[in-house]
């Protein structure tokens, strides 16, 4: 078995396109939350959104390569390519063939779907652009990545809503630690702040109105964002040879479904993949020094994992630092997971707890340390990254200072 | 009376349909969650709601059992949990919205 490291972060986020962007709005706790500018809002009741600002696809591909990607496509290849620049890892014919690619996703091409379909139904279009499908299937980020890398080893993409990114990056690490493929580029990546997945949302009454502040009393619903984190991970053993920056250790990874509610998440599937994690890291509750928590802002989100926590961590939990990244990140679905993961790799690796942003005051049902507004300097050995999505599926995955 | 007995009747087939309960249940005192609906329930009572009446109710679903609502003074808080409660409302959204 491979001990598994993270060498390269690529990110496009609200708050910047770039790792060192990244990380300072989130020890800021400077929230990406603004007004949603990329679609007509007359008909939505919520103009909010964590939208990637400033993202000029012409300056990442020439216009006859643009036309063939959705948004959500071009956000991941901007982002693998970042990742493999700062992994400084060279694409070698071995490599080429034999390293993995699995990218999580939630929901496809959506502003193609969105496009498409109004011209079809609103404007009674007789045809649509001969590229929509391949825009819009699922698979097209992850595919994008392969064609624009040149990878052709094993590739696919992972679809769990809001976990698919955490289900993606576990995927991979475990196709590393067994010795299947020496490197993989994973993550996962969302763009679908489109009126019709809007109006979705709000159908479903958990969106906040002004923004999002995770774990507070005062806490609205939950503000939905977009992005992309890729990274590079690779055998430890491979990582050294070649002098490569280290960010951190993958240590384990763990999976569970509730089998219960469509929507409401349940605390002891939460706390089953978060025990399974631990344990598949060989680590005990009190190992874990920070939690960088699924955390949404919806009242029974918090609450929920508030009780999870607990009872995945029992007596540790009240030394246990916990933050959500979405005050400032929102929460891309998809790609929040990978978002987060890279939250969680950089806190290992500049020894840091990013706060939980947008923070007003304590709430007696969620009474854990959430690291409030401020960001913390600690000696962090291992930490913990947890996604729960619609459908019950939760995943949750540990780091280890490298 | 007449139009207020209507509406409660209306809200308690919609309620009825989607909890799949014999309407007789459904008395105005019935509260939503002792007929055993869960939150995705409610908002699709909701939904049906806003339908039925041509109305937006501004329910979210993590206040669970109240309704603000725009009234004269700022903003109103309504009870949101029986299923007069729930006549209540729409009676009070639709006379808002005749008078807009």
């Amino acid at each position: 078995m491979n001990r598994v490291v993270v060498t390269g972060i690529g990110v496009v986020s609200p708050v910047g396109s770039t790792r060192v962007e990244f990380w300072s709005a989130l020890v800021e706790g400077r929230s990406g939350i603004g007004p949603l500018t990329n679609v007509p809002t007359e008909r939505l009741t919520t103009r909010i959104a964590a939208q990637v600002r400033d993202f000029d696809p012409s300056r990442h591909f020439e216009s006859k390569r643009e036309s063939l990607l959705d948004r959500f496509s071009q956000f991941a290849v901007v982002a693998a390519r970042a990742a493999v620049k700062d992994a400084q890892l060279e694409i070698t014919e071995e490599i080429a063939l034999e390293a993995g690619t699995i990218v999580g996703n939630s929901a496809g091409g959506q502003n193609t779907f969105d496009e498409s379909y109004f011209k079809l139904y609103g404007q009674n279009a007789p045809r649509l652009h001969p590229l929509t499908i391949p825009r819009l299937m699922s698979n097209a980020a992850v595919s994008q990545v392969s064609m624009d890398l040149g990878l052709k080893g094993p590739t696919f993409t992972i679809a769990s809503a809001c976990a698919s990114g955490t289900h993606a990056i576990g995927q991979a690490f475990q196709m590393v630690r067994s010795g299947q493929v020496p490197v993989a580029i994973t993550g996962g990546t969302e763009a679908c702040l489109t009126v019709g997945t809007i109006k979705g949302w709000e159908a479903l009454r958990v969106l906040s109105a002004d923004t999002c502040r995770p774990f507070s009393r005062t806490r609205s619903g939950l503000v939905l964002g977009e992005g992309a984190a890729i990274f590079v991970i690779e055998s430890r053993d491979r990582a050294m040879a070649r002098g490569a920056p280290i960010y951190a250790e993958l240590s384990g990874f763990g999976m569970s479904a509730d089998a219960g509610d469509i929507t409401a998440l349940d605390p002891d599937g939460a706390a089953r993949a978060m025990r399974a994690a631990l344990s598949d890291a060989k680590l005990n509750p009190e190992d874990v020094d920070y939690v960088n928590a699924h955390g949404t802002a919806t009242v029974m989100n918090d609450k929920t994992e508030t009780v999870a926590l607990r009872k995945a961590f029992g007596g540790s939990a009240e030394t246990l630092a916990v933050s959500s990244s979405k005050g400032v990140l929102g929460h891309s679905l998809g790609a929040a997971g990978a978002l987060e993961f890279a939250a969680t790799a950089l806190a290992l690796h500049h020894q840091t707890i990013p706060p939980t942003a947008n923070f007003e005051e304590a709430d007696p049902a969620c009474d854990l340390d959430f690291v409030p507004n401020t960001a913390r300097n600690a000696p962090l050995q291992n930490a913990m990254s947890s996604s729960f999505a619609f459908g019950g599926l939760n995943a949750v995955l540990v780091l280890s200072r490298a | 009376m007449g139009r207020n007995v209507e509406v409660i009747d209306d809200v308690r087939s919609i309620i009825a349909k989607s909890l799949k309960i014999p309407i007789e249940r459904l008395t105005p005192d019935a509260r939503l969650d002792e007929m055993g609906a869960e939150s995705l329930d409610v908002i699709e009572i909701v939904f049906d709601l806003e339908e039925k009446f041509n109305i937006s109710i501004p329910f979210k679903a993590d206040e669970g059992t109240s309704l603000k609502i725009p009234g004269k003074d700022g903003q109103e808080e309504l009870e949101f949990s029986t299923v007069s409660d729930l006549a209540k409302a729409v009676e009070r959204l639709v006379e808002a919205q005749a008078s807009k």
